[in-house]
């Protein structure tokens, strides 16, 4: 438990891992590293002690999950769709969006007696909302682009990640319920937690109040 | 065409050499330790019924569990731990028995786990199980054996976690919450879902017992906690509070002081299979915790026996990673010795063997048919010494 322990932190690539490393800038670290990463995938804080390992963000749990990453940076909408056990000990607030169910513009998703079908990219998120519903859906997986799935006909609706809703639109789709709000997350490997409390609770707590303090700064 | 014969199943492998050698190396350390504090073996079926892992305490849920039919068509799964079908024996053939009734088990178990989470779906677990007995006596015996379990790993770093599933239980009792709300709270605490939490919790405005839940997640470290605990905690809970800290107290006492720590917010999975103190072991390197336990008085009542009951198991597989981590290899040493001979004198050779193992070394009959061929073997498996039987005796050869 010594004050010299390292402390590893898996960011999700992308977005997450920006708005992740701009707070690390706002809380004083020397980000250098990180924003000249070039093509390295494990990256030093100097003088904190971190090291930052930069993944996909299913990888993301599976790393702290495992125990070869003590904290991560991602999304809720992969928490829900992957599941696992480890602690969830801190919302971001950054990266903030939503699942949401839409369908063609106009269509009646919940009418009628038949099976409804739903594409998405993310089944579990799907089934448990309609398990919910006490609702029998069909479910088909798509990796692309799922707004495509009601307009060849293959679904009645999906469920999706939504921001601004314009990718929507464009198509001629609209959101009938929301599912889920999503937000970044600060998850913690459970025997991290334990043999490096400390450091953790340090380290979450000064992200925390940097963050407040950003909120405070932009209104 | 066979498409998978050459593979094995998700979460499952072959142990080999030093693998094997670290697994054994654990198990054997703990069968050391539990016999000599007087447990004695339980092997219980690898096939169980499924009702025995579907009962109040303890539900494992279908997709948790490697199921198959027996002969007539009933649900049977591969054994997913051992408390349970001790729980069943001590409630059929061993009903009536004196008390307590002190086992071990070192057994494979079965867990289905979701796909490619790196997990082993087969592995071994050794572990005791005291039922009946004094709950003060029985507790501290059952952690004292765990802290030793812990401490023969011999690993760089390691905890020993201590809490009491009574806290959350009696605390959450005090809301208005309906099964499923309570379900949906306990996952948060077991998650340290500091936000879902705190969210949750809101809605019950100043609630002291609300607000006592949302600072027991948070109550975990060392004896500073338990002070702390003192403190912030309602009087309901002060009597586990106070039996928490007897047992923590008593624990450090056992010369583990510095490595004890408690967590005040440990529930467990299932809503009621724990009711009393609970703990964990963990050692560097290993992201999950390699041996826990508790207190289980209501499992045994489920098989009709209403005795109170304690006891922890052990993922040898896991310590034996952290084994094998650390050793760096090398726990199979070879054999001292090589033994060759020409065609002429197998039996010989053989006899020379057997004579040379009852002088106390460990032997390899090399079957191979030139010396030439016997030397590289001895070479590549590090055997020093090589003695080859032929019509002129036997010639003893030094590497």
């Amino acid at each position: 438990m010594s004050e010299n322990t390292t402390i590893r932190i898996a960011l999700t690539k992308g977005r997450l891992e920006k708005d992740t490393v701009g707070l690390f800038g706002k809380m004083g670290f020397d980000t250098t590293e990180l924003v000249e990463k070039g093509r390295r995938l494990i990256l030093n804080i100097p003088g904190q002690n971190i090291q930052v390992v930069l993944a996909k963000a299913a990888d993301v749990i599976t790393y702290v999950e495992l125990g070869a990453c003590d904290m991560g940076v991602v999304g809720k909408d992969t928490i829900l769709e992957h599941g696992g056990q480890y602690y969830e000990i801190a919302d971001l607030g950054f990266g903030r969006c939503r699942f949401a169910l839409a369908t063609k513009e106009g269509s009646d998703f919940y009418g009628g007696v038949g099976v409804k079908t739903v594409a998405t990219k993310y089944p579990a998120v799907t089934r448990h909302f309609f398990e919910s519903k006490r609702m029998d859906v069909d479910i088909v997986k798509i990796e692309g682009s799922v707004e495509l799935a009601p307009l060849l006909k293959i679904a009645d609706g999906i469920v999706d990640i939504v921001e601004t809703g314009t990718t929507l639109r464009e198509n001629g789709l609209a959101v009938i319920e929301d599912v889920v709000p999503i937000s970044a997350r600060l998850i913690v490997n459970t025997v991290s937690m334990k043999l490096k409390k400390e450091r953790i609770e340090e380290l979450s707590a000064a992200m925390l109040s940097a963050l407040e303090q950003g909120e405070r700064g932009s209104v | 065409m066979k498409k998978y014969d050459l593979l094995t199943p998700e979460g499952t492998r072959d142990l080999i050499y030093d693998e094997c050698a670290a697994l054994r190396s654990v198990g054997d350390r703990l069968r050391g330790i539990f016999t000599s504090h007087g447990y004695t073996e339980v092997i219980t079926p690898g096939l169980e019924f499924f009702d025995v892992f579907s009962n109040r305490s303890r539900h494992y849920s279908q997709e948790e569990l490697y199921k198959l039919t027996d002969g007539k068509g009933r649900l049977v799964v591969m054994r997913p731990d051992s408390t349970l079908p001790i729980a069943r024996l001590v409630g059929t053939r061993l009903s009536g028995s004196a008390l307590p009734l002190k086992f071990f088990y070192n057994q494979t178990i079965y867990r289905a786990n979701p796909k490619e989470s790196g997990r082993d779906d087969e592995f071994y677990q050794s572990g005791i199980e005291i039922i009946g007995g004094e709950t003060m006596r029985a507790d501290m015996e059952a952690l004292s054996v765990a802290a030793e379990v812990m401490e023969s790993f011999e690993a760089d770093d390691w905890r020993f976690e201590i809490g009491d599933s009574g806290f959350f239980t009696e605390l959450s009792a005090k809301l208005p919450l309906s099964e499923k709300e309570q379900d949906e709270l306990r996952e948060y605490m077991l998650g340290k879902n500091y936000p879902a939490l705190d969210s949750f919790l809101a809605r019950f405005g100043s609630n002291r017992y609300a607000e006592a839940i949302g600072k027991l997640a948070r109550l975990f470290g060392g004896k500073e906690v338990l002070a702390e605990a003192a403190e912030v905690l309602p009087d309901e809970v002060q009597p586990a509070l106070a039996r928490l800290v007897k047992v923590y107290n008593n624990i450090s006492a056992l010369g583990i002081g510095g490595r004890v720590t408690a967590d005040l917010g440990m529930v467990s999975k299932s809503q009621d299979y724990y009711t009393g103190i609970v703990f964990r072991g963990y050692v560097s390197g290993y992201g999950m915790p390699v041996l826990s336990g508790g207190r289980y008085d209501k499992v045994l009542a489920d098989f009709g026996a209403d005795i109170p009951a304690t006891g922890f198991a052990v993922n040898e597989n896991a310590v034996a990673n952290a084994l094998l981590k650390r050793s760096g290899g090398m726990l199979t040493p070879p054999p001292a010795l090589l033994v060759y001979s020409d065609d002429e004198h197998i039996t010989e050779a053989l006899r020379h063997c057997r004579k040379s193992i009852e002088a106390g070394l460990t032997v390899e009959y090399a079957d191979l048919s030139t010396e030439e061929e016997a030397r590289a073997l001895a070479v590549k498996r590090g055997i020093k010494h090589i003695d080859t039987v032929t019509a002129d005796g036997i010639k003893h050869t030094v590497l």
